[in-house]
C-alpha cells in the first residue's frame, strides 16, 4: 500500500498508510479498536477502493480491482465476525473456498475429476483444521470455536499466495487459541500471512514483523521483540494517552 | 412412490379430475418450482415468473397455426423449442437487470417484469390477437386435451419429474453450490472469487427456463393464451401456490399446486352460502384464508408442517435426521429472517 487513505463521509478511517509485505512474510497488524486495521484489510482485499493512494498485489496495481479478481489472483481472507455459508455443510463451505480460486464456477454438471480434486482438497483442509469428523454438519450447527476454525480453513483451502486473518482468535478459549497458533505456525512457509489480532501472545508468536496502528495511521513497526519492549505499544493497549 | 402413483392415476381418476386437477397441478407446480428454485437455492423471491412463462406461451402460440396472433404455421415442436429459448433469453436479460438488487427491490423489479409483459401483450394485438390467441395447435402427440387428456397429463408428469430431478442435480453441481453460497452471503462469495451478479443473472435464466416449460404446458392445456391469463392475479397465484406448498421446499411447488387446483375446482361445490360474504364464488377468499393460516402456522408451508412433524417423531425416537441442505422447517419460521428475504 502506498500512502493509502480512506474516508467515509467526514470520517477519515485510514490516512497515509504505507505498508510493504514481502512474499512469505508473517506480518501482524496491531492496534486498539478503531485504529483502522480492518479498513486496511478491506482496502487490500478490495471490499472498497481507497480514496487516496494505491494498492499493489503480487506486483500489480489493483487499486480499483474488485475483490473477486484479487481472490482469483491468490488472496484469501477471513472476517472479524465469522462470515460462513450457514445453510451449507462444512465440506461444502470448504468446497466453495477451493472452487472460488479455480475455473468452473458456472459448471452445471459434476465433472468427476474436478469434483474429486476439489473434494479431496476440502477434506484435507478439514483434517488440517480438526473438523474432519464434522464434514457433513451444517455450519449453523457448529460451535463458535469450530466456526472460527472453519473461517481459517476456508482461507487456507485454496492454497493462497496471501492469507489475511482478521482476529482469528476472537472468542476462543485458551485451549483453542493454542491450537490456532499451532495451526498458523504450521502453514506453508511460502504463503504470505497478514494477521490482525488483539491477543498479543498469538500475534507475536506467529509474526516475524509487526505494524502498529493508531487513529488510522501506522505509528510503529518492528520485530515482535521490539514491539514487546515498546512503551508506546504498552500505553496504547493499557489505555494511556498516546503522544507522538 | 408418488411418481408411480401418479403414473397409474389415469386408471384411478376420471378424465375431469385428471385434466382439471392433476394436469393443472402439474404445470402450475412447474411454474411454482421455478419460483421455489430461485428462493430456496438463490435467495431470490421473484414475481416475474408469470411474465416469463407468458413470453414462452405467446412465442409458441404466434409461431404455430392458431386463431389470432401471427399464425406462422411452424411445426409445434419447433415453436415449443423457440418459445422456451426466447423466454430463457428474456429471463437472463431480466436477471442481468435484477441481479444487483436484493430483498424488496428485487421483488419490485421482478413484479415490474410481469406487469410490463402483461401490458405489452395486452396492447400489442398483432402478437396477442384480440382477446388472445385461440385454437393453438399443440404437437400431434398431445392431440386435443379436451377430447383425450391422457397424453398431456403424461407430458406434464414427465416434465415435472425432469424439472424436479434436474433442480436436485443442479443443486449439487459447482453452479448450484455456489448459488446456495450466494444465497447465504453474497459478499463472502465475492471475497472467495465468485462473480455474484453473473451467477444470480444466470440462475434467473435457469428459473426462466423452468417457467417457460410451464408456459408451454399451459398453452397446450388450454389451447389458447391471452393477456387475461397472465395478469397480476396469476402472478400472485403462483406466489400463493409456492407459499402454500413451502417456499423453501421444492416438493412444495406441486403440493401447493395440487391444493390450489383442488380448491379452485371444488370450493364452488363445498362452499355454503352465508349472507353476502361467503358463497360458491368466493374462491379467492378461501385461498386467501388458507394462505394466511399457513403463513401464520408454518412459513415452511404444507411440506414444512410435514417435515416438522416428521422431525419431532424422529427426535422422540431415533434422534436427529440428516439435513437436506435446504433450510429446516423450524429455521424458516421467520421468513423475513431467511437470507432470501434480506
Amino acid at each position: 500500500m502506498r500512502r493509502v487513505g480512506r474516508r467515509f463521509g467526514g470520517l477519515r478511517a485510514v490516512a497515509d498508510v504505507t505498508l510493504e509485505v514481502k512474499p512469505g512474510e508473517r506480518r501482524a497488524i496491531l492496534g486498539p479498536n478503531g485504529a483502522g486495521k480492518t479498513t486496511v484489510f478491506n482496502l487490500i482485499s478490495g471490499e472498497f477502493p481507497p480514496t487516496e493512494g494505491t494498492v499493489e498485489l503480487f506486483g500489480r496495481d489493483v487499486t480499483y480491482q474488485p475483490a473477486r479478481l484479487r481472490a482469483r489472483a491468490g488472496l484469501s481472507r477471513t472476517f472479524q465476525t465469522s462470515r460462513l455459508l450457514l445453510g451449507l455443510s462444512v465440506e461444502d463451505n470448504l468446497y466453495l473456498a477451493v472452487l472460488g480460486a479455480r475455473r468452473g464456477h458456472l459448471l452445471p454438471v459434476r465433472l468427476p475429476r474436478l469434483e474429486r480434486q476439489i473434494r479431496e482438497r476440502a477434506r484435507g483442509t478439514a483434517e488440517a483444521i480438526g473438523l474432519a469428523d464434522r464434514l457433513g454438519t451444517l455450519v449453523r450447527e457448529l460451535s463458535h470455536g469450530e466456526q472460527r476454525q472453519l473461517e481459517v480453513g476456508m482461507a487456507q483451502a485454496s492454497s493462497p499466495k496471501l492469507m489475511m486473518l482478521d482476529e482469528p482468535a476472537a472468542g476462543l478459549s485458551p485451549g483453542e487459541r493454542h491450537k490456532l497458533t499451532d495451526q498458523l505456525l504450521a502453514l506453508d512457509p511460502g504463503m504470505t500471512l497478514i494477521l490482525i489480532e488483539h491477543d498479543m501472545d498469538v500475534a507475536l508468536r506467529v509474526a516475524q514483523w509487526v505494524t502498529m496502528m493508531h487513529d488510522g495511521r501506522v505509528v510503529a513497526e518492528g520485530s515482535p521483540a521490539e514491539i514487546r519492549s515498546n512503551q508506546m505499544v504498552h500505553d496504547l493497549y493499557t489505555g494511556s494517552r498516546y503522544k507522538q | 412412490m408418488l411418481v408411480l402413483f401418479l403414473a397409474g392415476a389415469p386408471s384411478v381418476f376420471d378424465s375431469f379430475t385428471l385434466s382439471q386437477i392433476l394436469t393443472k397441478a402439474l404445470w402450475l407446480g412447474i411454474a411454482a418450482a421455478s419460483l421455489i428454485f430461485l428462493s430456496s437455492y438463490g435467495g431470490m423471491i421473484s414475481l416475474g415468473q408469470t411474465g416469463i412463462y407468458a413470453v414462452a406461451g405467446f412465442t409458441m402460440a404466434n409461431l404455430v397455426h392458431a386463431a389470432g396472433g401471427r399464425n406462422l404455421g411452424w411445426d409445434p415442436w419447433a415453436a415449443t423449442a423457440a418459445g422456451i429459448a426466447v423466454a430463457t433469453l428474456f429471463g437472463v436479460l431480466c436477471g442481468a437487470i435484477a441481479s444487483r438488487s436484493y430483498g424488496i427491490y428485487f421483488l419490485m423489479i421482478t413484479l415490474a417484469i410481469s406487469v410490463i409483459v402483461f401490458y405489452f401483450f395486452a396492447q400489442v394485438t398483432t402478437l396477442s390477437g384480440y382477446g388472445g390467441i385461440r385454437s393453438v395447435t399443440p404437437p400431434a402427440v398431445i392431440g386435443n386435451p379436451v377430447i383425450n387428456p391422457l397424453p398431456l397429463y403424461y407430458a406434464a408428469l414427465v416434465a415435472s419429474v425432469l424439472v424436479y430431478v434436474g433442480i436436485r442435480y443442479l443443486a449439487r453441481t459447482p453452479f448450484g453450490l455456489a448459488l446456495q453460497g450466494i444465497r447465504d452471503d453474497p459478499a463472502r462469495m465475492q471475497a472467495l472469487g465468485f462473480n455474484v451478479s453473473l451467477h444470480r443473472a444466470l440462475a434467473f435464466g435457469v428459473g426462466a427456463f423452468i417457467a417457460s416449460i410451464a408456459g408451454i404446458l399451459s398453452v397446450w392445456y388450454t389451447t389458447q393464451v391471452s393477456p387475461g391469463g397472465i395478469n397480476l392475479a396469476q402472478t400472485i397465484n403462483i406466489l400463493v401456490i409456492a407459499v402454500i406448498g413451502g417456499l423453501y421446499r421444492l416438493e412444495g411447488a406441486w403440493v401447493g399446486a395440487a391444493v390450489f387446483s383442488t380448491i379452485d375446482n371444488y370450493s364452488r361445490l363445498w362452499m355454503p352460502n352465508v349472507g353476502d360474504w361467503l358463497g360458491p364464488d368466493r374462491f379467492e377468499t378461501v385461498i386467501g384464508v388458507i394462505f394466511l393460516v399457513i403463513v401464520l402456522a408454518s412459513p415452511g408451508g404444507l411440506v414444512g408442517i410435514w417435515e416438522s412433524v416428521w422431525a419431532r417423531r424422529n427426535r422422540a425416537g431415533r434422534g436427529p435426521t440428516e439435513s437436506s441442505g435446504m433450510p429446516a422447517a423450524e429455521e424458516v419460521d421467520g421468513v423475513v429472517d431467511h437470507p432470501a428475504a434480506v
